[in-house]
C-alpha cells in the first residue's frame, strides 16, 4: 500500500514555497491597502452623505423662510396704499 | 516621485470623515464578499506545485464544486418556483371555437417551465452518477491515486446535500406536478396536428416518473452507487467524519452543521442498506452516537420555511429501503410531530430564544466590551513605532481569539434564530387568537398559524433583541475589517509556522524518529508551508539577538511576516494530517481522531488533532467579510415560497411578514431600550433582498420584497412619528403639572413619563434600504410639522366648538403643544412655534392683524356671549343665564382626535381636562388672561376695535328705539309726591310710563343696553389684565432701561440724559473688547451694541401704554356725541328742567324700575336674562351724556326710596303708638331691589368718576354776569380720541 505525500522534488518545493511567501507578502500588502483605499471611500461617500444631508435640512429652512417672508411681502405690497402716509 | 503605499493610506486618514450617525444599524455595505480561502479562487491549481501527487482528487473536487454550484441554483428555482396554472385564464363560452390557440399558447408558457424541471431531471442523474464515480473512485481497497482529501470529503457531503435538498423539495411542492399534469394536457392536446412525438411523449412519462415519485433522486443516487462498486468504506469514512465533527462542534459554522446534520440521516441509510454486511458501520460508530446527534436537533432547517426531521427522513426511507426497515432503533425515534407532551416541552425550552436571551446578553455585553478593548489595544499598537515584538504578539493574538469567538458567537445566534424558526414551522399554534374581531379562527392560514400567531409578545422581543445582537456585532466587526486584516494574517502565520518549524520537529526528533513513511509526511508538510526565511528582512544584529533568543527557548524564532496560507496549503496540510491518522487506510476501524490502536502517541494525535481543527477554522477568519456577511444573514425571515404555494395565494399580508411583526412590536411595546434597535429588523429585508437577487437570483422576489418594505418603512416611519410625537406631549404635559400637587399625590407615578430616548434615531440620515439612503431625519421633520399643524388646527376646530370659556383650556393645550415643539425642536429641526401658529392663525399677512382665533372671539361674543352671558359685578364674572337664549347658536360638533392631539396619555388627560373644567362655567379674569396672552399685542388691538364699533352700532340701533319710548312719555314729569306714600308713588309712576304696547321694544333696549355694558365691563377686565402684564414688563424691563417708579405711578430716569443701563453695558464690554488686539471680529460686537441701542429705543416707547377702558369710555362717549342732543335736552333757561321727559335718564329711569318691578314680581327672572351689565350700560350712558346728576336726583326709583324712607320714619313714630304697621305692604322686596340698584349705580359711577373724569370735558360754569354756559370744553380733556374715525361716521 502506497504512503502518500512523498513530495518529489523536496528542495525545489522548500526553494519555490520560499519564494511564494515572499511574493504573496507583497501581494497581500498591495491588496490589503487597495481595500483600505475603497474602505476610505465607502466611508467618505456615507460621511459626505450625511453632511449634505445636513446642508440640506438647513438650506430646508432657510427655504421655508424664504418662502413665509415672500409671502409676507407679497400681501403688504399688493396694497401699497397701506403704506401711503 | 512615487509614495510609498503604506503612507499614501496613511495620509486618508487625516481627513475628517466624523458625522454623528448613530450606528443602529446592521452592515449593510459589503466591500467584499468573496469567498477566497474556503472556496479556492484558481480552483485548486495551485495544488499540483506541491508535487503531492493530487492532480486526480483535485479534478474530481473541481468537478463536485461545479455540481454544488449547478446543484444550488437547481434548488433555488425548485425553491422559488410558482404555479403557472393558477395565472392561466379560463375561456368564455363565446370564445370556445379559440380553445385550441389557448392551448397552444398555454403549451408554450408552460414548456419553459417544463424545460427547467427536465433540466433538474436530467442535471440530478448526471451528479448521481457523478458522484458515485467519484466514490467509487476514491474508495478501493487497493489505492491507486492519492486522496481523498478532507476538501473533497466536505464536496462530497456538500453535493450529498444539495441532491437531498432538492429531493426534498420536490417532495414538498406541490405546484410542480399540478402543473406538469396541465402541460401534459395540453400537450396532448397541441400535439394532435405534429408528427413524430413518440420521443417527446417517452420523455413526458420520463419527467412524470420522477416528478411524482417521492425520493427520486435519492433512489437514483443509492442505484448508482451500488451499481458497479461497493462505497461503503467512503460512505462510513464519511459517518465518522460527520459524526466526529458534530460532536466535537469547535470548527464548525453553522451552515456546515446544519449541512451535516442534514445529510447524515441519509448516509446511514444508503450504508445500511448495501449488499453485504451492514452492521459495519455499527462497529465504527455506535448507534447510540448517531441516535444522539439525531435527538439532540429534531428539526433541521434547510429552506427558510422548509425544515427536516431525522427521524422523519429516517422513516419515510425505509420504505424505500428494505436493508434499512431492520434498523428498529433508529426508526423509533420520534418526528417532531410524534414527540410525546414531556419531550416537546424539553425541546421547546432548547429551541425558544427565549430562555436563552438571559445568557446571550451576557455573552454580548461581555464580547463588546472585550472586542473594543482589543481593538483599542491594536490600534494603540499600530500607533507606537518601535513596538516590542512579544507585546505586538500578544496583541494581535488576543485580537485574533476575539475574533474566532465573534464568529463563533455570531454562528451560534444566527443558528439559533434558524432552529427557533424551524422549530416553530413545525409546531404550528393550535388555536390562534384573533387580534382583531373580525377575523374568524377558521380563516387563518397555515402560514399565519406558524408565524403570525405562533410567536408571543416575549418571543418577539427576544427575537428581536437577539437579530439586533447578531447585527450590531456583525457590523462592529465588518467595520473593522481592514483594521485587523493584517493582525489575523500574522496570527496565523505565526500558529502556522509555529507548528511546522516547532512542533513537527519536536515529533520529528522524538516520536516519529523510527517511522519512516510518517516521518516523511510531517516533513511534507513543513516543506509545502514552513517560510524559513521569514526573519531575513531584519538587519543583522537584531537577527542575532533574536536567534539568541530562539536558541534559548530551544524553538525556531521566526519573525512575523503578515501573510496568510493560501487555501491550497491548508488544503495539502488537511490532507496530510488526515494521512498521518488514518494511513491512507479508509477500513481503519475507529474514528478520525480516535486512538484505537494507532502508532501514533495520545500526545502527537492531540496536538495533529488541534492544529487540524484549527487549520480549517483558518478559512473562515481569511474569508472575514464573507464570513460575516454569511453569519449575520438573517434574510431567511422573510422567505415563505413554500407556504405561499400550499396557501394557494399570490402573496401573504405584511402582517404575517416576521420582519414587519418585529418592527410593529417594537413600535408597540414602547419598550424604551430596544427602541434604537427600531431599525434592526429592516436590515432582514435588506438580507432577503439581497438573497433573492444573489443567492435565487429571481427579480419577481425581490420586487415583492422591495414592495413590502416601501410600504412597511412608509408605515413605520409614520408609526414612529406618532410615538415620538405621543411621547413629547406627554413629557410636556407632565412637566406642565404642578409640581406640589404631584407630589402630594398618592398616585402621582402615573403622570410621570418613562423616559425614552429617540435621540439616536433622530439624528439617522441615511438609513440604508434595499441599497437606498433614506434621510430619516428629514422624513421626521417633515412629518412633525404636518402633525403640529394638525394639532393646532384641532385644537381650534374644538375650540370653535366651544364657548368662550373654553379659551383657558385653548390656552393651556397651545401652551402644552408650545412646550413639546420646545422640547422637540432640540433633537430635530422642525418649523419655529410662532411660524406654524401664525400659519394656523392665518394671520402671516403682514398687513392682517385679525386672526382665525381673534376673529372666532368676537364672532363668539357677538353671537353667543354677549346676549347669552350676564354679568356678576360682585364675582367679576359673567355666567350663562339660564334663560333659553332668542336665537339657538350653531356650533359644529367637538371634533374627535386621538389622545396625543390633546396631552399624550389618557391619564395626562384627564389630569388637565379636570383642571379646564374648573373653568369652563364662567367667564372672568383667568380667562381674560388667556385671551391676552394667545392674541398677543398683534390681534388685541383689533379685538379691540371691533368690540368698540360693537357699541357704537348699538348705541345707533338703540337710538331710534329710544325715541320710541321717548314719544310715549308724557311731556312733563313731576316730582314724586310723598303724601301718596310708596303706593301712591308707585302708581304715578305706572301712569307716567304708560308703556303698555311696547314691552318687546322695551326688552329690546334693555338688551342693547346690557350688551353696551358687558362690552364696557369686559373692557374694563381686559384692561386689569394689561395692567397687571404691563406691569410685569416694566418691572423686567426697568432695570435695563435705567428706570425708577416715582412716587405717582410716574417713571422716573435714574440717568440724566445719559444711555441707559443697557446701552451702556454692551458700549464699554465692546470698547473692552474691540480695544484688545486679538479680538478676531470687532465689528460683530459693534452690532450687538447697535442693537442694544435700538432695544433701549423700542422698549422705552412701549413703555407708556394707555389704558384700554379710559380709551374704550372715550370712544363710547364719542359715539354718544352724535346723539347728545336727541337724549339730553339742554333747557334753553340754563338752569335744570326737573319735568323735562326726554332726556335719557329719564327713559333709563322708567326702564329700571319696570324691570326692578318685573324682577320682584316672577321671581328673579329677569335679572337671571339681563344681570348686573344693563346698570353699566345705562349708568355709563348717563354719565357720559352728563346727566348723573340728573339722574340721582328724579330717577323713579331713588325717589321711591327716598320717599319710603321718610315714609319709615313716619311708620315707625305711628307704629310706637298704634302698632299697626301697614308701611309698604308687599312693596319690601321691591324696594330691597331698588337699594340694591341705587348701590350698584354708585358704584358704576364712583368708578366712572375715577377712570374717566368727564368734569373736565364738559362742565357748567356760570359766567360773570350770571348767565350759565353748558358743555365748555376744557383743554385737558381726557378724550384725545374724538378724532378717531367711526365706522359709518
Amino acid at each position: 500500500m502506497a504512503r502518500a505525500g512523498g513530495i518529489t522534488n523536496a528542495v525545489n518545493v522548500g526553494i519555490a514555497v520560499q519564494a511564494d511567501w515572499e511574493n504573496r507578502e507583497f501581494i497581500s500588502h498591495i491588496s490589503l491597502n487597495v481595500r483600505r483605499l475603497f474602505d476610505f471611500l465607502v466611508q467618505f461617500e456615507a460621511t459626505t452623505k450625511s453632511k449634505l444631508a445636513s446642508l440640506n435640512e438647513k438650506l430646508d429652512t432657510l427655504e421655508r423662510r424664504l418662502e413665509l417672508l415672500e409671502v409676507q411681502v407679497g400681501t403688504a405690497s399688493a396694497n401699497p396704499s397701506l403704506f401711503a402716509t | 516621485m512615487a509614495v510609498p503605499v503604506e503612507e499614501a493610506i496613511a495620509a486618508l486618514s487625516t481627513f475628517s470623515l466624523e458625522d454623528e450617525q448613530p450606528e443602529v444599524q446592521g452592515p449593510g455595505l459589503w466591500v467584499s464578499t468573496e469567498r477566497g480561502a474556503t472556496e479556492s479562487p484558481i480552483e485548486y491549481s495551485d495544488v499540483s506545485a506541491y508535487r503531492l501527487s493530487l492532480s486526480e482528487d483535485t479534478k474530481a473536487l473541481n468537478q463536485l464544486n461545479v455540481l454544488i454550484q449547478e446543484g444550488k441554483d437547481m434548488a433555488s428555482v425548485l425553491y422559488t418556483y410558482r404555479s403557472c396554472v393558477k395565472a392561466l385564464p379560463q375561456l368564455p363560452d363565446s370564445m370556445k371555437q379559440s380553445q385550441a390557440d389557448l392551448y397552444l399558447e398555454t403549451y408554450q408558457v408552460l414548456d419553459l417551465e417544463m424545460s427547467r424541471l427536465r433540466e433538474i431531471q436530467r442535471w440530478q442523474a448526471s451528479a448521481a452518477s457523478k458522484l458515485a464515480a467519484d466514490m467509487q473512485r476514491f474508495s478501493r481497497p487497493e489505492r491507486r491515486i492519492n486522496g481523498p482529501t478532507i476538501t473533497h470529503l466536505w464536496s462530497m457531503l456538500k453535493l450529498l446535500d444539495v441532491l437531498v435538498q432538492l429531493d426534498h423539495l420536490k417532495n414538498a411542492k406541490a405546484s410542480i406536478p399540478n402543473d406538469f399534469s396541465w402541460y401534459k394536457r395540453t400537450f396532448t392536446q397541441v400535439s394532435i396536428q405534429w408528427q413524430d412525438t413518440d420521443s417527446m411523449r417517452e420523455e413526458l412519462d420520463d419527467l412524470q416518473i420522477f416528478l411524482s415519485t417521492r425520493w427520486a433522486i435519492l433512489l437514483n443516487l443509492h442505484v448508482e452507487m451500488f451499481r458497479v462498486n461497493n462505497v461503503e468504506d467512503i460512505l462510513q469514512v464519511l459517518i465518522v467524519f460527520a459524526v466526529e465533527s458534530l460532536e466535537l462542534d469547535f470548527a464548525l459554522l453553522f451552515p456546515e452543521r446544519h449541512i451535516l446534520l442534514r445529510v447524515l440521516p441519509v448516509l446511514v441509510v444508503l450504508a445500511t442498506s448495501s449488499e453485504k454486511d451492514s452492521e459495519s458501520l455499527y462497529k465504527r460508530v455506535k448507534i447510540n452516537r448517531l441516535i444522539n446527534i439525531f435527538k439532540n436537533d429534531p428539526v433541521i432547517p434547510a429552506f427558510p420555511d422548509l425544515h427536516l426531521s431525522p427521524a422523519a427522513i429516517l422513516k419515510e426511507l425505509s420504505m424505500y429501503f428494505q436493508k434499512f426497515s431492520s434498523q428498529a432503533r433508529l426508526l423509533t425515534l420520534p418526528a417532531p410531530h410524534e414527540l410525546p407532551p414531556r419531550e416537546a416541552q424539553d425541546y421547546q425550552r432548547h429551541y425558544l430564544i427565549i430562555n436563552h436571551i438571559g445568557a446571550i446578553r451576557a455573552e454580548h455585553d461581555d464580547f463588546t466590551i472585550r472586542f473594543a478593548s482589543s481593538m483599542n489595544q491594536l490600534l494603540l499598537l499600530k500607533s507606537t513605532d518601535c513596538a516590542d515584538i512579544e507585546w505586538s504578539k500578544e496583541v494581535k493574538g488576543s485580537m485574533y481569539d476575539v475574533i474566532v469567538e465573534g464568529f463563533q458567537l455570531l454562528s451560534r445566534w444566527t443558528a439559533r434564530i434558524w432552529e427557533q424558526c424551524a422549530w416553530k414551522f413545525s409546531r404550528p399554534c393550535k388555536d390562534p387568537v384573533p387580534l382583531e374581531s373580525h377575523e374568524t379562527s377558521a380563516s387563518f392560514s397555515d402560514y399565519e398559524k406558524v408565524v403570525r400567531y405562533n410567536y408571543s409578545a416575549e418571543e418577539r422581543k427576544a427575537l428581536v433583541e437577539l437579530v439586533s445582537y447578531i447585527k450590531s456585532v456583525g457590523s462592529m466587526m465588518q467595520r473593522c475589517d481592514t483594521l485587523v486584516a493584517d493582525a489575523l494574517w500574522e496570527t496565523i502565520h505565526a500558529e502556522v509556522q509555529d507548528f511546522v518549524q516547532n512542533t513537527l520537529a519536536t515529533m520529528l526528533k522524538t516520536t516519529f524518529r523510527k517511522k519512516k513513511d510518517l516521518s516523511r509526511i510531517l516533513s511534507d508538510m513543513r516543506t509545502l508551508s514552513a517560510d524559513w526565511m521569514a526573519n531575513t528582512s531584519k538587519s543583522e544584529p537584531e537577527l542575532q539577538s533574536l536567534q539568541h533568543g530562539g536558541e534559548e527557548s530551544k524553538a525556531n524564532f521566526f519573525y512575523p511576516r503578515p501573510v496568510a496560507p493560501t487555501a491550497a496549503q491548508i488544503h495539502c496540510l488537511l490532507f496530510l494530517i488526515y494521512e498521518v491518522v488514518s494511513g491512507g487506510n479508509l477500513r481503519k476501524p475507529g474514528g478520525l481522531f480516535g486512538n484505537s490502536g494507532s502508532e501514533i502517541p495520545v500526545n502527537d494525535l492531540k496536538q495533529l488533532e488541534t492544529f487540524f481543527y484549527k487549520l480549517s477554522f483558518f478559512l473562515h477568519i481569511l474569508d472575514y467579510t464573507a464570513t460575516v456577511a454569511s453569519l449575520s444573514d438573517l434574510g431567511f425571515l422573510w422567505f415563505r415560497e413554500f407556504y405561499l404555494e400550499s396557501s394557494r395565494v399570490i402573496q401573504f399580508p405584511i402582517e404575517c411578514s416576521l420582519p414587519w411583526i418585529l418592527v410593529e412590536y417594537l413600535l408597540e411595546s414602547q419598550n424604551a431600550g430596544l427602541l434604537e434597535s427600531a431599525l434592526m429588523p429592516f436590515d432582514i429585508y435588506n438580507d432577503s433582498a439581497q438573497q433573492a437577487l444573489v443567492v435565487l437570483k429571481q427579480r419577481f422576489l425581490y420586487d415583492e420584497i422591495e414592495a413590502e418594505v416601501d410600504h412597511c418603512f412608509d408605515i413605520f416611519v409614520s408609526k414612529l412619528c406618532e410615538t415620538i410625537f405621543t411621547y413629547y406631549k406627554s413629557w410636556a404635559a407632565s412637566e406642565l403639572l404642578d409640581p406640589s400637587f404631584l407630589f402630594a399625590l398618592d398616585n402621582g407615578d402615573k403622570y410621570s413619563v418613562q423616559p425614552m430616548r429617540f435621540s439616536a434615531l433622530l439624528k439617522l440620515t441615511r438609513v440604508k434600504l434595499l441599497g437606498r439612503t433614506i434621510d430619516l431625519r428629514s422624513l421626521i421633520a417633515e412629518r412633525m410639522n404636518k402633525l403640529f399643524r394638525e394639532n393646532l388646527e384641532f385644537l381650534f376646530d374644538r375650540f370653535e366648538s366651544q364657548d368662550l370659556c373654553a379659551i383657558v383650556e385653548l390656552e393651556k393645550l397651545v401652551d402644552i403643544l408650545k412646550h413639546t415643539h420646545e422640547l422637540l425642536s432640540k433633537d430635530v429641526s422642525i418649523d419655529s412655534f410662532s411660524l406654524i401658529m401664525n400659519e394656523m392663525q392665518e394671520s402671516l399677512s403682514l398687513v392682517s392683524f385679525s386672526s382665525r382665533l381673534a376673529s372666532q372671539i368676537l364672532s363668539e361674543m357677538q353671537s353667543d356671549f354677549l346676549p347669552n352671558f350676564i354679568l356678576c359685578n360682585t364675582t367679576q364674572r359673567f355666567i350663562r343665564s339660564s334663560k333659553v337664549p332668542l336665537v339657538p347658536v350653531q356650533k359644529p360638533s367637538v371634533p374627535h382626535a386621538k389622545p396625543n392631539f390633546y396631552c399624550g396619555t389618557e391619564d395626562l388627560n384627564s389630569a388637565h381636562q379636570s383642571f379646564a373644567r374648573l373653568h369652563c362655567g364662567f367667564f372672568g379674569i383667568p380667562h381674560m388672561f388667556s385671551i391676552v396672552r394667545l392674541l398677543g399685542s398683534r390681534s388685541l388691538p383689533w379685538l379691540i376695535r371691533a368690540l368698540l364699533d360693537h357699541i357704537s352700532n348699538k348705541v345707533t340701533t338703540l337710538e331710534p328705539m329710544i325715541t320710541g319710548l321717548q314719544e310715549a312719555l308724557p311731556k312733563s314729569i313731576g316730582l314724586l309726591p310723598f303724601d301718596g306714600g310708596v303706593t301712591g308713588c308707585m302708581r304715578l309712576v305706572k301712569e307716567h310710563l304708560n308703556w303698555g304696547k311696547k314691552t318687546e321694544l322695551k326688552a329690546e333696549v334693555l338688551r342693547g343696553i346690557k350688551e353696551i355694558g358687558s362690552v364696557l365691563y369686559w373692557m374694563g377686565l381686559l384692561d386689569m389684565v394689561l395692567r397687571e402684564v404691563d406691569t410685569m414688563h416694566f418691572m423686567q424691563t426697568a432695570p435695563w432701561l435705567g428706570f425708577l417708579p416715582g412716587v405717582d405711578g410716574q417713571i422716573l430716569y435714574s440717568q440724566d440724559g445719559g444711555d441707559s443701563p443697557i446701552v451702556n453695558l454692551f458700549k464699554s464690554a465692546t470698547a473692552t473688547i474691540v480695544s484688545n488686539p486679538s479680538c478676531p471680529h470687532p465689528a460683530s460686537f459693534q452690532t450687538l451694541s447697535k442693537q442694544a441701542e435700538a432695544a433701549d429705543l423700542l422698549y422705552k416707547a412701549n413703555m407708556n401704554t394707555g389704558s384700554v377702558l379710559e380709551y374704550a369710555l372715550a370712544f363710547t362717549s364719542a359715539a354718544l356725541d352724535k346723539y347728545c342732543s336727541k337724549w339730553s335736552n339742554a333747557p334753553k333757561t340754563g338752569f335744570i328742567d326737573i319735568t323735562t321727559s326726554k332726556d335719557f335718564y329719564r327713559i333709563y329711569s322708567g326702564l329700571q324700575i319696570g324691570y326692578l318691578e318685573e324682577t320682584v314680581q316672577i321671581q328673579s327672572n329677569n335679572h337671571e336674562e339681563l344681570g348686573d351689565s344693563v346698570a353699566w350700560g345705562g349708568c355709563t350712558i348717563i354719565y357720559l351724556l352728563g346727566q348723573q346728576m340728573h339722574f340721582e336726583l328724579f330717577d323713579f326709583s331713588y325717589q321711591v326710596l327716598n320717599v319710603a324712607e321718610v315714609e319709615a320714619v313716619s311708620v315707625t313714630q305711628t307704629h310706637k303708638t298704634d302698632k299697626s304697621p301697614h308701611f309698604g305692604q308687599g312693596w319690601e322686596a321691591l324696594l330691597e331691589a331698588m337699594k340694591k340698584a341705587r348701590r350698584l349705580n354708585n358704584h358704576v359711577f364712583s368708578m366712572l368718576k375715577a377712570r374717566c373724569p368727564l368734569e373736565e370735558k364738559t362742565a357748567c360754569a356760570i359766567k360773570q354776569s350770571g348767565a350759565p354756559l353748558h358743555r365748555i370744553k376744557f383743554e385737558n380733556t381726557v378724550s384725545a380720541f374724538e378724532t378717531l374715525p367711526q365706522k359709518g361716521a
